[in-house]
């Protein structure tokens, strides 16, 4: 008893007691639906069962172009998020912590606030800004300055502004908040000495900021990425359903449900979703190794 | 001494979220008494259903029909549960349930274009073709087919025709001094558009072109009698000639300046009520069931004594002039322990005249029954809101198409989706938004149509 | 001009300006970043057909009325008549309920359980543990979408369907949250837990009694991020709830839009209301986060 009491406690057995939790939920809640999934994949699904179909669906999909739209437009977006969602995020969050800005905690509440709206009242605001109709607020100012309606949602590139302006709405203060949290673990002591030693504070921000955030960026951009290819609520809210006018906002998670769901074509469905595990585990580990965050294991050996 | 006052204050914020989720529980006791009045209908020694829809107006009918039926049927006593869920979600959720083989319903309505998912093979509904023989005879029989799978067994109860009928926005004419009514084709409604954006000055269009829907290509087909879903077991081809000539017509409209684009895609959202409202729009085709838009948006019953409502133009004299479009099949699982009580139940409910009744006096909607539409009391009561709402009484247009046998068939058929996503994502966009050549825009369907179905 | 003054004065006008400037941004983004809110806020206090057909607008003129909110809580008042009100009232604080008993339980359970795998992961070399965080990432790939068939059988089978645990379980193990512990941890110093198992503590001591207490800013900023997270989740909650009286407040707004006519007053009043409790956990955490950060580290 004593012995056994002994052993769980020790620094051995410790840490399997920890991540006990994980590997059950792993094995049970991702393990099994993943590999049912992925052997779906190869199947057609019907109510009566399920029939092999072999490559099938994979070969279905080489030549479907409304997937290959759906994946241009999903990575289009995961690119653009990133250069938009880190670097603004992470400047308002280095001005924010600085002396500079006034009042702080008044705008730190409501850049939050957007994240917190449910999804419904957020896509009907946006909708009703962007709408093609007279009242919609975008038409608003353009009839100021003399332009007739103009329909935003029907146009790629001011479509995407609007989707794009939708992410930056929601998740802008989500991202900046991550920074600042970041920049709260950064010893205030090293920009005391560095200021002794006269570094002004673009040097501050290069030198020691930058390097010191990495973990909370390397958080940002891994979550980032994945959630930018897997983006399908904010068009779904745009557009008032999974339909956009020539596909403009289809992305792959957008397909998955319209095949999967819509029309009840889970096998070819899961095939869509395997496609889009092995693009975003690709993305992910690339620039996992690139940042050094899954080395760790070797450096310390 | 930060730590004890952080800890305090965590112990705060916990007690004040329980103090208000207590709060609630205590209201919510008194409240779920009422809910489970309101959620579940009949003697709790009944026999029991569990009935899914996606608009609470068809639950609060169900409802009304379980206590009709439970008085007239002492012998066979229901207990209903009525849930409502989002339209996407209870089809997603009852197609998962059916899937994995336990969780789904009793009955439950199924929108239209959702119901090839369950007709085909292993289909998972209950065999209705007994159930709705008592009322086969005067029934539509187009509306029961489209419920149908493909040997004809029928699956699902239709709720209303949805005929397409012309809505027309009569002041408008009048203030301008053009007549309407003596439109027959499509040629005198393009007449009657120049005239109309003449007199206006361009400020009124005629009507509103879609992008997002296909209800002008529904009614072109029927009045040709042709059907891209190709029927039951057909092939599907878009390159009709009905379809062909309705979007050249509707482009050249919007070149002329006749017609506008509907906002936010058709006539059936917010943004497009707005202009109609605001008699921007002066008319437009739409099936029976749009009436109830008039009644249930504030900004819609503004035009009360307003409209008018005729029968759609033809191309050519003669042919059919309406079709019908939308609706929901109710239909009993294959997890339904007692399916043959619900069917009874459910025929009864949706087909007979007590039925039939709250259909049309609830739902505002074009009943199956035909032998109903002639019936003086049911059809032109003046306490129906739609008899008064309207400059005529809509089952006089109904009538008037039955007696013609002017209601054609277009079919849902599992290609349908497929076609109307093309249609309302890609190709009518391409046509009437960036102008495209109709025939080359249909070749780009069709092509994708073939490549998706093969 | 600036060259012309003493260094001195340089740097203070420098910081004047460079607070008016960063303040002014900050100005700015939030009032872009308010506008839809304010705007939908004063759309609670018109009627909801007018918000939809003359869109958003800050027009203050416009006449407020407090007749979406009356509805709302109709069933607090003892004087109403209204019964479509008073019935819609009590569903809308039952959904209300479910809600913030479904949020409280998730935000408590997810919290602690990635917290002690992510120390577990963190704090100690062993053979799995490698292998593992490269698991963490791999389910972050991978779209719930795909999962979402099997998982509902599996819920079925598990006899947990139509309840609180068959919404939380599948989601405890959170990666992202895992994963910002994780980083999190990696830049607080090992040396702590070495000093503690001299002083005699337990491994699980340790965990709880020195490592927590650092951690809390990371708890702060994954409690807010847990808890939006759970009172917006709508996909999977409706999969696995039958009963309308189980409903979360997100799946019970949606059914308020019907083709018969939106229920547009009590959506958009229900929606602003809605906002509350997640507001508050947010106010209360994000206080918490900026208190408590400096002291801890320091004190241990």
């Amino acid at each position: 008893m004593n012995k056994a009491k002994k052993l769980l406690y020790s620094q051995k057995v410790a840490p399997y007691v920890f991540v006990l939790p994980f590997v059950l939920s792993l094995l049970i809640f991702w393990l099994y639906p993943l590999i049912s999934g992925i052997v779906m994949s190869f199947q057609e699904v019907s109510f009566g069962g399920k029939t092999f179909v072999g490559m099938t669906n994979y070969q279905k999909l080489a030549g479907d172009k409304f997937f290959s739209t759906a994946v241009k437009n999903s990575v289009e977006y995961m690119i653009l998020t990133l250069i938009l969602m880190i670097p603004i995020p992470m400047v308002l969050a280095v001005l924010m912590e600085s002396r500079l800005t006034k009042a702080r905690g008044v705008w730190k509440v409501i850049m939050y606030v957007p994240a917190l709206t449910s999804v419904v009242i957020s896509g009907l605001m946006f909708r009703l800004m962007f709408s093609e109709g007279d009242n919609g607020q975008m038409n608003v100012l353009l009839h100021m300055f003399g332009q007739p309606s103009f329909a935003w949602l029907k146009t790629k590139s001011t479509a995407w502004c609007a989707l794009l302006l939708l992410c930056l709405w929601r998740w802008t203060g989500v991202n900046m908040l991550y920074f600042i949290s970041g920049l709260k673990a950064i010893d205030t002591s090293l920009y005391e000495s560095a200021s002794i030693d006269g570094a002004n504070s673009k040097q501050q921000f290069w030198y020691i900021t930058l390097p010191l955030l990495k973990p909370t960026t390397i958080y940002v951009l891994t979550i980032s990425v994945f959630a930018g290819l897997s983006m399908f609520l904010e068009s779904f809210m745009l557009w008032n359903g999974n339909s956009s006018p020539k596909n403009i906002g289809l992305t792959i998670v957008g397909y998955l449900y319209k095949r999967g769901i819509e029309k009840n074509d889970m096998g070819y469905a899961c095939a869509v979703g395997v496609v889009l595990m092995i693009i975003a585990l690709i993305i992910n580990f690339i620039q996992l190794f690139a940042t050094g965050t899954m080395s760790f294991k070797k450096k310390e050996d | 001494m930060k730590k004890k006052w952080l800890a305090l204050l965590m112990c705060g914020a916990m007690a004040a979220s329980m103090g208000v989720s207590v709060y609630a529980d205590e209201e919510a006791d008194a409240a779920e008494a009422e809910a489970t009045a309101v959620t579940t209908v009949g003697p709790e020694d009944g026999t029991h259903f569990e009935l899914w829809t996606f608009v609470d107006l068809h639950n609060e009918f169900y409802a009304k029909m379980v206590e009709e039926w439970n008085e007239l049927n002492p012998d066979k006593q229901l207990n209903v549960t009525f849930s409502t869920y989002p339209y996407g979600d209870m089809h997603n959720k009852l197609m998962m349930s059916l899937q994995a083989g336990s969780g789904a319903p009793d009955i439950c309505d199924i929108e239209i274009g959702q119901f090839p998912n369950y007709t085909g093979v292993d289909c998972p509904l209950y065999d209705l073709t007994d159930a709705l023989a008592p009322y086969e005879d005067t029934m539509v029989q187009s509306r029961l087919d489209v419920y149908s799978k493909e040997d004809g067994t029928r699956v699902g109860v239709p709720t209303h025709v949805g005929a397409t009928v012309m809505y027309w926005n009569a002041e408008i004419f009048e203030e301008y001094g053009l007549d309407y009514k003596s439109v027959k084709t499509w040629d005198d409604y393009t007449a009657l558009g120049e005239q109309l954006k003449e007199a206006s000055n361009g400020e009124v269009y005629l009507t509103s072109v879609d992008t997002g829907g296909v209800d002008w290509m529904w009614i072109a087909m029927a009045e040709y009698g042709e059907d891209w879903t190709g029927g039951p077991g057909g092939t599907p081809n878009v390159q009709l000639e009905s379809v062909e000539k309705m979007m050249t017509m509707q482009q050249q409209w919007l070149n002329d300046g006749i017609a506008m684009i509907s906002t936010d895609g058709h006539t059936d959202t917010d943004g497009c009520r707005v202009p109609i409202s605001e008699g921007k729009i002066a008319s437009f085709p739409k099936a029976m069931w749009y009436m109830s838009r008039f009644t249930g948006y504030e900004a819609m019953k503004t035009l009360e004594g307003k409209f008018d409502i005729t029968t759609v133009p033809v191309f050519e004299e003669g042919q059919k002039c309406s079709v019908g479009i939308g609706g929901t099949g109710t239909v009993v699982t294959n997890e339904c322990e007692n399916p043959e009580l619900a069917a009874e139940w459910l025929a009864w409910a949706k087909c007979s005249p007590e039925g039939e009744a709250h259909i049309w006096a609830d739902l505002g909607f074009d009943v199956c029954n035909t032998a109903l539409w002639s019936d003086e009391e049911f059809a032109y009561d003046e306490s129906n809101i739609y008899n008064t709402f309207f400059r005529v009484k809509p089952y006089e247009v109904l009538n008037e198409l039955a007696e013609a046998d002017a209601i054609g068939t277009v079919y849902t058929t599992s290609a349908s989706p497929t076609i109307n996503d093309y249609m309302c994502t890609t190709t009518l966009n391409y046509v009437f938004e960036d102008g495209m050549d109709v025939a080359e825009a249909l070749q780009d369907a069709q092509d994708y149509i073939d490549m998706e179905l093969s | 001009m600036a060259a012309n003054t003493p260094k001195q004065k340089t740097m203070e006008s420098n910081h004047k300006v460079g607070t008016f400037l960063s303040t002014g941004l900050f100005v700015i983004v939030c009032g872009f970043i308010a506008f839809p809110l304010v705007a939908g806020f004063l759309g609670s206090f018109r009627p909801g057909s007018e918000v939809v057909t003359k869109g958003l607008s800050l027009d203050f003129k416009s006449p407020l009325s407090l007749n979406n909110y009356k509805y709302l809580f109709a069933m607090f008042n003892p004087n109403n008549k209204d019964q479509t009100a008073l019935v819609d009232s009590r569903k809308y604080f039952m959904w209300y309920k479910n809600s913030l008993v479904l949020t409280i339980t998730t935000v408590i359970l997810t919290l602690l359980v990635c917290y002690f795998i992510a120390y577990g992961l963190t704090m100690y070399k062993f053979k799995l543990g490698g292998f593992l965080f490269f698991m963490v990432i791999a389910t972050m790939s991978v779209p719930f979408e795909i999962l979402m068939l099997p998982l509902y059988q599996e819920i079925t089978v598990l006899g947990i369907i139509n309840s609180n645990a068959g919404v939380i379980l599948p989601g405890l193990c959170a990666a992202g949250t895992i994963f910002f512990f994780r980083q999190y941890m990696t830049t607080l110093p090992k040396e702590l837990l070495d000093a503690a198992r001299v002083d005699g503590c337990t491994e699980y001591g340790i965990s709880v009694k020195i490592m927590m207490p650092i951690t809390k800013p990371a708890f702060a900023s994954q409690a807010i991020m847990c808890a939006m997270g759970s009172w917006n989740n709508m996909l999977w909650p409706m999969m696995v709830f039958r009963d309308t009286s189980k409903f979360t407040l997100q799946i019970g707004l949606n059914t308020l839009l019907t083709p018969y006519g939106n229920n547009y007053d009590l959506l958009i009043a229900g929606s602003m209301f809605g906002i509350l409790p997640i507001l508050v956990i947010y106010l209360i955490f994000n206080r918490y986060l900026v208190d408590g950060m400096t002291s801890g580290a320091v004190k241990g």
